[in-house]
């Protein structure tokens, strides 16, 4: 079902008012495939232009003022250290382990910085203890992923189709062996968002890949490149409205969003900062499916943005937010609440805004210190926020091992219906629940994880009417030798739940699990000492875990 | 299945502390119902089965264009590409006219039904859109409220049933309106998903696992993570989904409602009406107002949807019988600029008209439309009326709580509600 107009806000529909839309007219729109990485030309440094101002309102205030910023600080805008180099220099101090056991530790590192983990993925994490798990996250470039791709590839996908893109990037999630670079994306989506339905119609879908293709590849490069690459990003362009921003009339839309969402927050600027800002950024125009800067559409005035007086650009915005002393609190707030929990103190805070400023803006830099923090393994960490939907539909799925194209058709839809709809956010603030997660639950979203679940469960792989259950219980049993009732929950809590279940509510499953009542239909599950139980019991006791308060929590 | 937690809001969280006192609400007892009102309600309780359907118009509604002050001959000038004029404009009175695209709206004003507040809006207004919806949904002028006005108020419903559905929100997410300290509104995107699929191989129908479940959850620590959370959500969903399908099997609507979801919403709103839900808050969002570029076409679809939707709403109301009782009004967290800027669009502004309508309603102009000659400095509009006025009126005069507890102040009343 469409939510379309049930719950976009803030800057939504252009109705797909047929095919794409350039702003410059008569371009045609060339077939690309998707190499989406230099979207965005890199223009030359704008030509000084006559000042042309037509709107009174940055006319009054900023025509007095000294150039102060011109070319000059744009330098700095690129100025970002490689982690790699910045890890060489001793840019971070080792961490302490927390007071989490390190199977629980692990567990949680790999909910939280990616997608869960199958029993096999766990256990090689484990092997590499905390730290070295912290590596091969963030070291991802040296862990082959070419299985997903090849996965990927092989499923066809029409990557202008929306549904096809979020099935494209829930199978990512389920499947990569870079499930923090995945994740990191995810981060970046819900801050510098777009939605497919305003990037210039329906057969310009596509500039949504592009956008995400932009932030996985730079998603640990410098908070300055990330501005500089999703200012000029042609979804981007068209979402906030710089397509449609002149050197006579400047579109306010873009500049207000990202200093107000995407870099200070609310009581940094002001409206003045809003309209000079605008003039600033404009420039910018896309053709097809790349964007490009054209100077002579730039406004050359003089303005003063924040406080720096110039004919300032779109770089010279970046360099400004970039270096303000809000920016990072605000954006280290933002990571440390989706990756560790919600309302951190500014002590949480700290050393991450202290390695921002000492790794020249370095993102992957921020991060390490992030998870190797003492409270992102705290106990106010664990099981300290809801698991969005991407994270429980993805999650499961690459819990469980699924691989069946007939059933991920079917992951869109029910993310949707637990509330997230991957590139359609609600509005260009990102999803409410990615701040507070507790808003993730209702009666109707819970309902959908649950029936997601037994969905799965019900399945049958192959063909329609395949024989072979999607989830192969007996199978696992098999494999891994279950030979009580007891291995069989101890084998799925332990990397569904971390092992981590009172004793209590594991007898309750227990319970379940060994309930005699012989009338259900199926094949039973024969356990490994010769036992058989009845399927709706054996998938049922599986089926309780997920649906378990427990199993809700990241 | 009893509980014994009292939920808090800390930080934007639900956290219990065992052994304490559920509110009486989620006890569904008499004997409960007894103690909160010993507990000094902070809201009368509705004798009545008057009900209020809240339109959330979302992203930032351009009111000059819904409407449209056409005598004013600065509204063209400030307009001369969106401004809609004159012969198009579909006239309420010799100053005011609504959008081509409302004439439902303006069918239901001719036969008395529709009362429109012109100039809503609040102090120092944010051109925030984020900050604007908080304002407007939990009162909080600094932007950094949690629970919703509506949340407090349905919080405040003893409902001595044990109605599921005395508040029902559409959509995947609780609009914040209805956030509440001790309620969780049941939240439907549509009324087939809203129930849980049992495992097809369980003779019983799935009974013996639901239960199962329920326990985990009645069982689930009141100190661990989101345990209110987790427990009422769980009971919501179960009462609900029960209580909704049985009602879903024999509605039949009198109308034909427009395609989309915005409809779709509003016919599961009647739906809990007529069907006898116990519904007293019906939410509904529809988005899509942020037309900074190219609004003329957007605001144009917008529009149909909103009145074609709104009007089968209550021709199905009152086709039951059913349209004495409800009262439907519109906001959205600011009005647009004034004069339109240079991308065929209009950017945030402050204030804009509200929609009250309903069988209850008196028809009529309220407020001021605000002057186009004296903007701040913004250039924007200067709001005429205090939007807590308009909610005032609802809950004093049409919901029968006390809007000094719900809003925390008093803020006056306006006529549109006798």
């Amino acid at each position: 079902m469409s939510m379309d107009d049930t719950y976009n806000q803030p800057t939504e529909p252009q109705m797909d008012i047929g095919g794409v839309r350039n702003d410059l007219p008569a371009q045609a729109v060339p077939t690309v495939p998707l190499q989406a990485t230099q979207a965005a030309v890199a223009p030359e440094m704008a030509p000084q232009q006559p000042a042309l101002a037509s709107r009174r309102k940055f006319m009054g205030k900023s025509l007095a003022g000294m150039v102060a910023l011109g070319g000059a600080g744009v330098a700095a805008a690129f100025g970002g250290v490689a982690l790699a180099r910045w890890i060489e220099h001793g840019g971070f101090t080792s961490s302490s382990q927390g007071p989490m056991a390190n199977s629980t530790q692990i567990g949680h590192l790999l909910r939280r910085a990616g997608f869960g983990a199958t029993a096999d993925e766990l256990a090689m994490y484990r092997q590499l203890g905390f730290n070295g798990a912290v590596d091969r996250l963030l070291n991802y470039q040296q862990v082959a992923d070419d299985a997903m791709e090849n996965r990927l590839k092989a499923l066809n996908l029409n990557l202008n189709s929306p549904a096809d893109q979020q099935r494209w990037w829930l199978l990512r999630m389920a499947w990569t062996q870079h499930p923090l670079l995945e994740k990191m994306t995810l981060f970046w989506h819900g801050v510098l968002t777009s939605s497919f339905h305003k990037v210039g119609g329906s057969r310009a879908y596509m500039r949504m890949i592009i956008q995400n293709q932009f932030l996985r590849e730079h998603a640990f490069d410098t908070f300055d490149t990330i501005l500089l690459g999703i200012t000029s990003d042609p979804a981007m362009l068209f979402y906030l409205d710089l397509t449609k921003s002149t050197k006579r009339a400047p579109n306010e839309n873009y500049a207000r969003e990202l200093m107000e969402l995407f870099t200070l927050g609310l009581g940094h600027y002001t409206q003045q900062d809003v309209y000079e800002g605008a003039a600033a950024l404009t420039g910018w125009h896309v053709r097809g499916l790349n964007s490009r800067y054209f100077p002579q559409d730039h406004n050359d005035l003089v303005k003063t943005y924040l406080g720096h007086t110039g004919n300032l650009d779109y770089k010279d915005v970046i360099t400004i937010l970039a270096n303000h002393p809000a920016a990072p609190w605000f954006i280290c707030r933002k990571l440390f609440t989706f990756f560790a929990y919600e309302n951190p103190s500014t002590d949480d805070l700290k050393p991450l805004v202290d390695t921002y400023v000492e790794s020249g803006h370095n993102m992957g830099a921020v991060m390490r210190t992030l998870l190797l923090s003492p409270q992102f393994s705290s106990a106010q960490a664990y099981r300290g926020r809801i698991k969005s939907p991407v994270e429980f539909t993805a999650g499961v799925y690459r819990a469980l091992g699924i691989n069946e194209d007939s059933v991920s058709k079917r992951l869109p839809t029910f993310s949707t219906l637990m509330g997230q709809t991957l590139f359609d956010p609600p509005n260009v603030a990102g999803w409410p629940g990615d701040k507070v997660s507790a808003l993730w639950l209702n009666s109707g979203t819970w309902m959908t994880r649950l029936n997601y679940i037994d969905f799965l469960l019900a399945s049958r792989a192959g063909a329609s009417n395949g024989s072979t259950p999607l989830v192969d219980l007996q199978s696992v049993v098999n494999t891994h030798q279950l030979s009580s009732p007891e291995q069989f929950v101890d084998h799925f809590s332990s990397f569904l739940l971390d092992g981590n279940l009172v004793s209590g509510r594991r007898t309750q499953l227990l319970d379940y699990f060994t309930a005699q009542d012989g009338s259900g239909r199926g094949k039973p599950v024969a356990l490994t000492n010769g036992q058989s139980y009845p399927l709706g019991r054996v998938r049922g006791t599986l089926y309780l875990m997920m649906a378990s308060p427990e199993y809700q929590l990241n | 299945m009893k509980l014994t937690r009292r939920a808090m809001i800390k930080d934007g969280l639900l956290v219990v502390s065992a052994g304490m006192v559920m509110p009486a609400i989620f006890s569904r007892g008499v004997a409960s119902a007894r103690a909160q009102a010993l507990d000094g309600s902070r809201m009368a309780q509705m004798a009545s089965d008057r009900t209020l359907i809240v339109v959330q118009m979302a992203g930032g509604n351009d009111g000059l264009n819904t409407v449209v002050p056409f005598t004013d001959p600065l509204y063209l000038k400030m307009r001369p590409t969106l401004g809609i004029p004159e012969t198009k404009v579909l006239p309420l009175d010799t100053r005011l006219g609504l959008h081509p695209n409302l004439q439902p709206l303006q069918k239901l004003w001719h036969d008395g039904h529709l009362a429109i507040v012109e100039g809503v809006g609040y102090p120092n207004s944010s051109l925030s859109h984020f900050q604007a919806m908080d304002i407007w949904q939990t009162l909080d002028l600094s932007g950094n409220g949690s629970e919703g006005w509506l949340g407090k108020l349905v919080s405040g419903l003893v409902d001595r049933d044990g109605h599921p559905f005395k508040a029902l929100d559409i959509g995947v997410q609780t609009a914040q309106a209805l956030q509440s300290i001790t309620t969780q509104v049941p939240t439907v995107a549509n009324v087939q998903s809203y129930r849980l699929y049992p495992d097809p191989v369980d003779a019983d129908g799935g009974n013996t696992r639901l239960q199962a479940l329920m326990k985990l959850y009645n069982s689930y620590p009141g100190t661990a993570p989101y345990a209110a959370l987790l427990d009422t959500t769980a009971l919501s969903a179960q009462d609900g989904s029960r209580q909704l399908h049985q009602a879903d099997a024999t509605y039949r609507p009198a109308v034909t409602y427009p395609k989309g979801p915005f409809a779709d919403g509003l016919k599961v709103l009647a739906e809990a009406i007529v069907q006898g839900l116990g519904l007293r808050v019906g939410y509904v969002t529809l988005g899509g107002f942020d037309t900074h570029a190219n609004q003329a076409a957007t605001h144009d679809v917008l529009m149909q949807t909103l009145a074609n939707g709104v009007s089968a709403f209550y021709n199905d109301l009152a086709a039951h019988g059913k349209a004495d009782n409800v009262v439907v009004m519109t906001w959205s967290e600011f009005g647009r600029r004034v004069e339109e800027n240079g991308s065929l669009g209009t950017d945030h502004g402050t204030a804009a008209p509200m929609f009250i309508l309903g069988n209850p309603v008196n028809k009529g102009i309220y407020g001021e439309p605000p002057s186009l000659s004296s903007l701040d400095e913004n250039g924007n509009l200067k709001y005429t009326v205090d939007f807590r006025s308009v909610y005032a009126t609802v809950l004093d005069r049409w919901m029968g709580a006390s809007s000094k507890a719900v809003l925390g102040g008093l803020f006056g009343t306006q006529n549109f509600l006798s």
